[in-house]
């Protein structure tokens, strides 16, 4: 597949497409196991009756209930799956989602205390950032959105492209692992 | 009018990443020579992967579990393999130090594979008994129920150290700030550079970009994985002096090697 990357030619794309068509297959098999392993791990905290086994017991409950209806009436819009997709878990996938702004508030409380060197440049350029990204800024001073401008496209992007490249030949230095065999943990050898 | 079928072999828009990928490939062949017949290599410490071992210690000592949580990513990520590679040293230093571990996996295929990692990791160490079936498991493939599971349980079992390796997207902060609530030893390490700064905030230890890639060599200490991080700095050292090249040849006005390069 790596090698296809490189190979433009029609007959090349065709196999490539059918081999990730066979890892939708393989997928398909694994959810089988990894639906198991969800019943197997909630059903033993359930039997032993250990902390939260309530939730386990609701885990439990909806994924039977999921299962049948999905089976006996299908799944799409307008199908009782598709109903309790739409009303129960949407809004509670968002509602998860809406904490990330009070944790962020709890997370840049902590980072932002002034300990050290570094960290006092951290809060001077956030207190910075957030002043020259809102409207008062420009009437505080105004050069502050200039600035900002200026602190995310060079020494944000210098670190950024930096950790990218690092990452990038990483990524090529993992894969060649694989494929020469140096790194076989992730088939369970040593 | 059907369009006319692609009948090239090869791609030479891409000739550039060929390039690289071979060179890379040549800097690892002949580390790997130069490693072998070698006992020791030298790598620079890294204070995460140092503090892998001072988690493992302290889970142990309060009687508690390690949680390790390898990213909300499938096979096809890099960032993947590096988390399965991870889990396999790091499950190996808790079968010896009699900690237990939870593995909660976003991917069915992930989490079959995480599991074999960690049993033959317990077989390495000769504690294939102490494995408990069930330690890596599935939760969901849904990115905040997933989310919602994983800190349930930290509030819940209250595990000594949380350890998130991998790729991970919104769910980054979401997880480590609980995590921090609990009051755990926080590592992480992520390939995605947009989350870096949610674990720099709320974890005690991140390892940063590469560092991710880096961390199974450095733990197994093996002279033939450690060659791989020498190949690494060589390609970025090389990385290095073509962006300068190119920069300058590009400031007296020849864009040639900038624009093979990709940037122009």
């Amino acid at each position: 597949m790596a090698a296809l990357y490189f190979i433009p030619h029609y007959q090349a794309q065709a196999a490539n497409s059918k081999l990730v068509q066979w890892t939708l297959i393989v997928y398909a098999f694994a959810l089988i196991l990894g639906s198991i392993s969800l019943w197997s791990s909630h059903a033993r905290k359930v039997q032993n009756r250990a902390e939260g086994w309530g939730f386990s017991l609701v885990t439990l409950t909806s994924l039977a209930a999921i299962t049948l209806l999905g089976i006996w009436k299908g799944v799409g819009e307008g199908t009782p799956v598709g109903i309790i997709y739409d009303n129960i878990n949407s809004p509670l996938a968002s509602t998860m989602f809406a904490l990330l702004a009070f944790v962020i508030a709890s997370a840049a409380f902590r980072a932002f205390r002034a300990r050290s060197v570094e960290a006092t440049l951290l809060l001077i350029t956030a207190i910075v950032m957030m002043v020259g990204r809102v409207s008062i800024g420009p009437l505080i001073s105004p050069h502050l959105p200039a600035i900002t401008e200026w602190l995310l496209d060079v020494p944000n992007l210098a670190a950024k492209r930096a950790i990218a490249l690092g990452v990038g030949l990483g990524a090529v230095s993992t894969a060649l692992k694989i494929i020469l065999g140096i790194e076989q943990s992730y088939l369970g050898r040593s | 009018m059907t369009p006319a079928l692609e009948t090239r072999w090869f791609d030479p828009t891409r000739l550039n990443i060929l390039v690289g990928v071979l060179l890379f490939t040549a800097f690892l062949v002949i580390n790997l020579f130069r490693a072998r017949g070698r006992r020791e290599l030298y790598v620079r410490p890294i204070a995460g992967l140092k503090a892998l071992d001072e988690a493992i210690g302290r889970a142990t000592e309060m009687g508690r579990s390690v949680l390790y949580v390898p990213g909300l990513s499938d096979m096809t990520e890099v960032g993947t393999f590096a988390a399965i590679t991870i889990l396999y040293r790091l499950a190996q230093r808790v079968a010896e130090m009699g900690c237990d571990i939870d593995v909660p996996c976003y991917d069915p295929v992930v989490m079959t594979v995480l599991d074999g990692a960690v049993r033959e990791a317990y077989s390495k160490v000769g504690k294939p008994d102490a494995f408990r079936p069930g330690c890596v498991h599935y939760v969901s493939a849904q990115q905040m129920a997933y989310v919602a599971a994983v800190n349930g349980y930290m509030l819940r079992e209250r595990p000594a150290a949380n350890i998130y390796m991998g790729s991970f997207y919104a769910e980054s902060l979401l997880l480590a700030e609980t995590g921090a609530m609990t009051g755990a030893i926080q590592i992480a390490g992520t390939d995605k550079v947009t989350q870096l700064p949610f674990f720099v905030c709320a974890c005690d230890y991140t390892l940063l970009g590469e560092e991710l890639f880096a961390a199974s060599a450095y733990l197994g200490k093996e002279p033939i994985q450690l060659a791989t991080i020498i190949a690494q700095d060589w390609a970025k050292a090389l990385a290095a002096a073509a962006v300068v090249t190119a920069l300058a040849l590009a400031a007296l006005g020849h864009n040639a090697l900038m624009a093979w390069l990709g940037a122009a």
